[in-house]
């Protein structure tokens, strides 16, 4: 009996949750990263940080045919080394391999989909003396690049885009004595799958969609409608163009959460679905018309970022309208027709996965976790790319 | 030339190459060994393996459905020497 509970104890100690892994990274704690899966797999999608490290990628089953050769490959240092896989499954046999040679090696509990659905919450600063009754905040998807929002006023809550695990954004609003009155989806995500039906469900709250994918059940959600939580007041914006249906969130005609519309650098990309150019001509509407309608200072808030150099000190990703009109070419191009042609020469293959995420959202069928976790390898996409000088 | 199947549906890695490893070893040459795995990831890892274990080559790979619908990868891997 004791020696199971202490076999427990060390099984236990000899593993690092995702969330211990990248806060060691991110503070720039010494820590070697072993990413033992395949070349594809690694070459596809890796562990990223907001600060650099040491990252070594030998395939387990090198390690399965040579394992002294393999073992030689890791520098010998006195730095901990975290073995990461894509599951967690070769990777504790490799760290168990590791340890038998006397290295301090730990296995990355849960693998990649464990970093993948990792979330953590940020508090965003809505600027100084701002005293309104409005809290709002940024759930990072590390491992995704994926944003929602859990917005905060009086008692009530809204959250912006969740991702499936749900009950993270019931605990954020438990612990801001609030209660989740109003959970909305900006448009049909082909990246990730929506938490937004089984949260409102747990929640006992309203799930909206834009009108064009209301379908039977649920709320609609058109241009010009308003949405109350607590004493604030968010004001839904159609913008059409990363797809059809797209809408923004402008809360008290500030904070606006811009969905895969306005990303901090960038803007979303027209062409995951069959029709880039009529979708590129909504989104150049969207663009030089409804959304130049709001101030320079308007806070964007968007539901991705592509690269962790988008993440501020502050741990929050996010843009200045003005400063991205300036920056951002695609915000510049007043040619509709020349705008057109740079987002068909900006078109690029989508992960052969999103057209099935974007399908189980839309009919909000649930999908079995195993399939879950397989759909949603990899960073999102979504960004428009960059057209080539 | 015998041809054996190994199910490893459903199982994640490192399971599928560390049997489909061990019936390897107890084959003659020339003898093939064909894995069901459900894992997407055993596509590249199988052709990974193959590159570092000199005993065995990768004949095929391909995807077929299973009754439950599941999508099952198939590799033929044979003994070389």
């Amino acid at each position: 009996m004791s020696s199971a509970l202490s076999a427990e104890v060390e099984e236990h100690s000899l593993e690092l949750q995702a969330a211990d892994l990248l806060a060691m990274i991110d503070a720039g704690r010494p820590l070697l990263v072993l990413d033992v899966r395949n070349e594809e797999e690694y070459a596809s999608w890796r562990i990223e940080g907001l600060r650099p490290f040491h990252s070594v990628h030998v395939p387990y089953f090198e390690f399965l045919e040579n394992p002294d050769d393999s073992i030689a490959r890791i520098p010998f240092d006195t730095r901990p080394i975290a073995v990461v896989c894509a599951k967690g499954g070769s990777s504790s046999f490799v760290a168990e391999v590791l340890r038998d040679a006397g290295r301090d090696a730990r296995n990355v509990a849960g693998g990649m989909v464990a970093y993948g659905d990792h979330l953590q919450a940020r508090r965003i600063s809505l600027g100084e003396g701002y005293a309104s009754q409005l809290e709002i905040w940024q759930v990072n998807r590390r491992g995704k690049g994926c944003l929602s929002y859990l917005i905060r006023s009086a008692d009530e809550a809204m959250v912006i885009d969740p991702s499936r695990r749900t009950e993270f954004y019931q605990s954020l609003a438990a612990s801001l004595h609030a209660r989740i009155t109003a959970v909305v989806d900006t448009h049909v995500h082909a990246d990730h799958l929506s938490g937004g039906p089984a949260l409102a469900n747990a929640s006992g709250a309203t799930y909206m969609t834009p009108s064009e994918n209301a379908g039977t059940s649920g709320c609609a959600l058109g241009d010009g409608a308003r949405l109350r939580v607590g004493k604030s007041i968010t004001l839904v914006l159609g913008t059409p163009g990363h797809t059809p249906e797209s809408i923004c969130l402008l809360m008290e005609g500030k904070y606006l959460a811009s969905g895969d519309t306005l990303f901090a650098r960038g803007i979303g990309r027209p062409d995951l679905g069959s029709d880039v150019r009529g979708w590129a001509r909504m989104l150049h509407r969207t663009l030089r018309h409804t959304l130049s309608r709001l101030p320079d200072e308007t806070l964007v808030l968007p539901a991705h970022y592509s690269d962790t150099s988008e993440i501020r000190p502050d741990g929050t990703v996010s843009g200045i309208l003005g400063e991205l009109r300036q920056s951002a070419p695609e915000l510049q191009i007043a040619n509709e027709e020349e705008f057109i042609a740079a987002m068909e020469r900006a078109t690029r293959p989508a992960p052969p996965s999103y057209p099935k995420i974007a399908s189980a959202n839309r009919l909000r069928e649930p999908v079995a976790e195993d399939l879950a976790s397989e759909w949603e390898i990899g960073r999102n996409q979504c960004a428009a790319a960059r057209a080539s000088p | 030339m015998n041809v054996k199947k190994l199910d490893v549906r459903g199982l994640k890695c490192p399971i599928p190459i560390v049997k489909a490893k061990q019936e390897i070893e107890r084959m003659a040459s020339g003898d093939q060994l064909e894995v069901m795995a459900t894992d997407p990831g055993s596509v590249p890892d199988f052709q990974g393996w193959v590159k570092v274990n000199k005993k065995v080559s990768l004949q095929s790979q391909r995807v077929e459905t299973d009754d439950s619908g599941r999508q099952v990868y198939v590799h033929l891997l044979e003994r070389l020497h």
